[in-house]
Order: C-alpha cells, then sequence, then structure tokens
C-alpha cells in the first residue's frame, strides 16, 4: 500500500529582489508518512512547514523533487480528492453560513445534493457545531472558525487531513477537544498530517514526527524513539525523602533499573484548567 | 481512481458564490445608487441636452451612466474580489480542493458577468420605463408630432443595453488578466480603466495617425487594434429608431466579437494563472 504521503528530494527556491536572488525554503526533504497515523511536522518559523504542505497541496510548484498523495502526483487535481486541508489561521468567506459554507466545499469537492445534506450534518455535529450552523460566518469566534474550517476539511471523507497549526489562538479547552478529535479521525481509519508549536500537546498526539530546520529533515522518528523514552516509564508516587529515594535507587540498581530522575508531581496546569472550566464548552456551546 | 475533469458545475458554483460576495460589497452600491440617480434624474438636465432632441438625450444619460459606472463597478469588483480570494487566503482552501485553477479563474470572470448582466438589465429597465413615460407625455402635448406612433424603438434600447454589457464582459476579462499576474490591486484597477481608455478611443488615435501618415504611428495604431478591442465597434445604440435596428446577422456578429475578446483575455488569464503561487 502507497504511504498516504511522500515526497522525494523536494526542494522549493523563492526568487528574492529584483536580481533574482534565491531563497530556499524546502531543501531536499525526503519524507513518508504512512497511512492510519498521526504525524507531526514540527519547526520553528520559517522551517519550511507551510511550504511543504503548499508544495504537496499543489499550491506552489517545487524547483525540484516531487510529492504525491497515495502513490499519485501531488500536482494531479484528482489527488486532492483524497485531501481535506485546514490552513493556519483560517478565513472563510463571512457572508456564508456555516452550514451553506461546508455544503459549497462539499459541492466544489464533487458531492451530491442528496449525499451532501447528509455528510454536512455529520461532520457539523463530529466538530461540535451543530448549534452555531446557521449564524454567518462573520460572528464566529476563532474556536468556532477553526472548528468550521475542520468540518469543511472533512465533508467529502478524504482519507488524509493535513491540518496546519488547528489550535493556533484557541484556548486550552477548544485546544483540548480539537486534539480529541483528531484522534478520533485516526482511530477512524484516516491519516492526519499535523504542524503545531504546541510540543507539549504534538508529544500526547502524534504516533510519528519529523522535525524540520531552515527547510531540511533534522530528525524522523516516533515520539518515543526522538525523545529516548522506548525503554522507560514514569511512576507517579507519594512524597519521598531523601534517604526513601537513595533506598529506592539501591532496589533498583538490584534489579538492574536505573532512577533517571525525581520531579515534583501533581496534575499539571492545564488538567487543572480543563477540570475547571469544563471540557463540555468544546462541544458545541461556545457563544 | 477516476480523473477529476474540468467541471462546469464547480465552474458555476464559483460563480454564484462570487456574484453573491460581490451584491454584498458597499463600494458596488454606490456605483449602482449613482447610476441609478442620473437615469432618474436625466429629466432635470434636459436644460443641457445642447440642441438634441429631448428623447435622445435621455438615452445618452441613461448609455453614459452605464458606461461610465459600469466601468467603475466591473473594474472595481473584478480586482476586489480576485484579489480578496488571495488576500484573505480563501483561495488557499478552495484550490486545495480537487479544483482546477481554471474552473476558480473562469468562475470569477462569470460571477463578475453575471453581476454585470444584472446591473446593466437594471439600468437599461429603467431607463426604458423613463423614456416611456416622457414619451407618453410629450404625446399628449404633441400629438401631431407623434402621427405615427411612438418614436423610440425599445427594441434598439434593450440591443444598446446588451452592447454596453458586452463590453463589461470584455473589461471585466481584461481586469482579470492583469489580475492574474499583478502583485497588488491597485495595479489591476489602474491597469483595467487603461485598458478602458484604449478600447474607447483606439479608433480615434488610428484615424489620427491615418491621416498624419506616420508610418510608426500607423503602426502603433495597427499594434492596438491587435491587442485590444474596439469598443466603438459595439456602439450601435447612437440611434432610436426602429429603422436602424441591425440585422440578427450583425447582432450576432457583435456578440462574437466581443465575447470572442473575453474569451480570449480569460484564456490567457488562466494561463497566467496556471503557475502562480497561492
Amino acid at each position: 500500500m502507497a504511504p498516504a504521503l511522500e515526497t522525494r528530494g523536494l526542494v522549493k527556491d523563492f526568487p528574492v529582489g529584483l536580481r533574482g536572488v534565491k531563497l530556499r525554503a524546502v531543501d531536499h526533504l525526503d519524507l513518508t508518512v504512512p497511512a492510519g497515523v498521526i504525524y507531526g511536522l514540527l519547526g520553528p518559523n520559517g522551517s519550511g512547514k507551510s511550504t511543504t504542505i503548499k508544495a504537496l497541496l499543489g499550491l506552489v510548484t517545487p524547483s525540484a523533487g516531487e510529492c504525491r498523495i497515495f502513490g499519485r502526483p501531488s500536482g494531479e487535481v484528482a489527488a486532492r480528492r483524497e485531501v481535506g486541508y485546514l490552513p493556519e489561521a483560517p478565513y472563510f468567506y463571512r457572508h456564508l453560513t456555516g452550514r451553506e459554507l461546508v455544503g459549497f466545499y462539499g459541492r466544489m469537492c464533487g458531492l451530491g445534493r442528496r449525499e451532501l445534506a447528509g455528510r454536512v450534518e455529520t461532520v457539523v455535529a463530529q466538530v461540535g457545531m451543530t448549534g452555531a450552523a446557521d449564524r454567518a460566518v462573520e460572528t464566529y469566534s476563532k474556536g468556532m472558525l477553526q472548528r468550521i474550517g475542520l468540518a469543511q476539511a472533512l465533508v467529502h471523507d478524504p482519507r488524509l487531513l493535513i491540518l496546519d497549526e488547528p489550535t493556533a489562538g484557541v484556548d486550552p479547552v477548544g485546544s483540548a477537544a480539537m486534539a480529541d478529535l483528531i484522534r478520533g479521525l485516526r482511530d477512524a481509519g484516516k491519516t492526519v498530517l499535523l504542524t503545531s508549536h504546541l510540543l507539549g500537546q504534538m508529544e500526547a498526539l502524534c504516533d510519528r514526527v519529523a522535525i524540520l530546520d531552515r527547510g531540511r529533515l533534522v530528525a524522523e522518528g516516533t515520539v518515543a524513539e526522538l525523545t529516548g523514552g522506548a525503554g522507560r516509564q514514569q511512576l507517579e508516587v507519594d512524597r519521598l525523602d531523601e534517604a526513601q529515594v537513595t533506598e529506592l535507587r539501591a532496589w533498583l540498581a538490584a534489579r538492574g533499573c536505573g532512577l533517571h530522575g525525581v520531579a515534583a508531581g501533581g496534575r499539571g496546569l492545564d488538567a487543572v484548567f480543563l477540570e475547571r472550566v469544563g471540557r463540555d464548552r468544546a462541544g458545541g456551546k461556545e457563544a | 481512481m477516476k480523473g477529476a475533469p474540468f467541471s462546469f458545475l464547480r465552474l458555476g458554483l464559483v460563480a454564484q458564490n462570487t456574484l453573491r460576495e460581490a451584491v454584498r460589497q458597499r463600494l458596488l452600491h454606490l456605483f449602482v445608487g449613482l447610476a441609478l440617480a442620473l437615469v432618474l434624474g436625466a429629466r432635470g438636465l434636459r436644460d443641457f441636452n445642447f440642441g438634441a432632441p429631448e428623447l435622445k438625450f435621455l438615452a445618452d444619460c441613461g448609455f453614459g451612466a452605464m458606461t461610465l459606472f459600469g466601468s467603475a463597478l466591473t473594474i472595481a469588483a473584478t480586482a476586489q474580489l480576485f484579489f480578496s480570494e488571495l488576500e484573505n487566503r480563501t483561495a488557499l482552501t478552495l484550490l486545495a480542493k480537487p479544483v482546477w485553477r481554471a474552473e476558480f479563474l473562469l468562475g470569477k470572470l462569470l460571477g463578475v458577468a453575471l453581476l454585470t448582466a444584472l446591473f446593466c438589465a437594471l439600468l437599461t429597465g429603467l431607463l426604458a420605463a423613463v423614456l416611456w413615460v416622457r414619451e407618453g407625455e410629450l404625446m399628449a402635448l404633441d400629438p401631431e408630432g407623434f402621427r405615427g406612433g411612438r418614436a423610440v424603438s425599445y427594441a434598439m434600447v434593450a440591443l444598446g443595453g446588451s452592447l454596453q454589457w458586452l463590453r463589461l464582459v470584455v473589461l471585466a476579462a481584461f481586469t482579470l488578466l492583469v489580475a492574474s499576474f499583478a502583485r497588488t490591486q491597485v495595479f489591476a484597477v489602474v491597469c483595467g480603466f487603461g485598458v478602458l481608455v484604449i478600447c474607447h478611443l483606439q479608433h480615434l488615435a488610428q484615424e489620427a495617425y491615418t491621416r498624419a501618415g506616420s508610418a510608426v504611428g500607423v503602426a502603433l495604431g495597427g499594434f492596438l487594434g491587435g491587442m485590444f478591442p474596439n469598443f466603438q465597434v459595439l456602439s450601435l445604440a447612437d440611434s432610436l429608431d426602429a429603422a436602424d435596428l441591425p440585422s440578427l446577422a450583425t447582432w450576432a456578429r457583435l456578440t462574437a466579437y466581443g465575447l470572442g475578446w473575453a474569451v480570449a483575455a480569460g484564456l490567457l488569464a488562466v494561463l497566467s494563472f496556471r503557475r502562480r503561487e497561492i
């Protein structure tokens, strides 16, 4: 089976200034995203993440190399039938309601009228926007825009989703809800390519990640492989004093194991926030 | 997996969305409002008729309003509706779908063509109503002068409106052609007005060059004639007399002339936009 996404020797240069000096945004990038995983694309600003995504979607023409979507050259219009795309900080037609917007994109993807109504209802409910679907898009908050954006990406039931910073500017409740949605999509057999600056969220969410810097791939693998946590575990216990820690270390050493770190426990601020603010707000009740 | 052939349905959806967006724009409301005001208020300007018959003067005012405000509306709408897609990044979402760039661009053109069709239909209808009412008043005042019945050919008025529309469609296509490679909306608007001036005045330039006998001038005139349509060709509406009504063949030839230029400019725009980086 062909990988969901593949780039081979991808290069993208942008001419800068009148002399035509070239700025290399992506530099000989080889990337393979297997089907059915959540794949994180990480990197600082200007590392080439968005350009790579645009090349994958045929929005920019590679200077060299090739991109494939499920084995098909990504420059072909037909290849994009398998892709749903949520751009960074999405901006949609303000004069449409959420339902009309999703319907419009559904029709653009070739859904027939009969099929469309059912699909629109399904995806709008899936992203928790049923209650606000008949409001004009111009009245939506940032979090709602992201969710209706995800609905338009899902409307034609693509096998691959490309989500560029899907939680940018979204509060922790909305962000957690988005993460749950993304996990649900992976569990339903979709492939998700994700970019984000929230490394903690990416670590918790992604099966595999690639790190880009100045257009080059600098690391790739599962999160456990990259963090060195493949053969390790974390235990949370009641507070131990210095003598008890020493005793535990000796006990572990006798069994061939090491104690690699001791840190204060607790649930973390994000867990407390989510508990106090309530996850149910993300279920479509946001004003 | 099936391919994704060019789809007129998708093109139509882009056009429909473009039209919906256009009719909500305040600047366009302003142009339509001014044009309507000029047609309705033309009777108040009768003293400035420079000796032309009153009904002819009213018709000139109506078609003048269509040309002036219709051209401004067409250029502004085409540039704004195209660049708003790029600047607001709605084009990014749309072109990431299985959509051909040609469907997107020609859909935009069709949307503006529908907008200008509504504009011309509205103004032509209003002009016809103004002429009808005033002609009725004049007939009551001077029955002898209208012994043969109504003097105005309303078929000519309708034809004049349709020719105005053809000009606006050609203008929209040329503005879109510039927008397809332009970096800024202002550049596209300025070039749009430049095209308008060339298309309106090139016949005068050609006549002047020919009279002067300058080889360079004649060559320049020929170049302009080859690169831009001559809007004078689409100006049969100077007369309101039914006797001047062109034949069906002439009307078809004029339509083919206008649409031919629009299609050619539209296809060039598609070619130019094909590899534009979004």
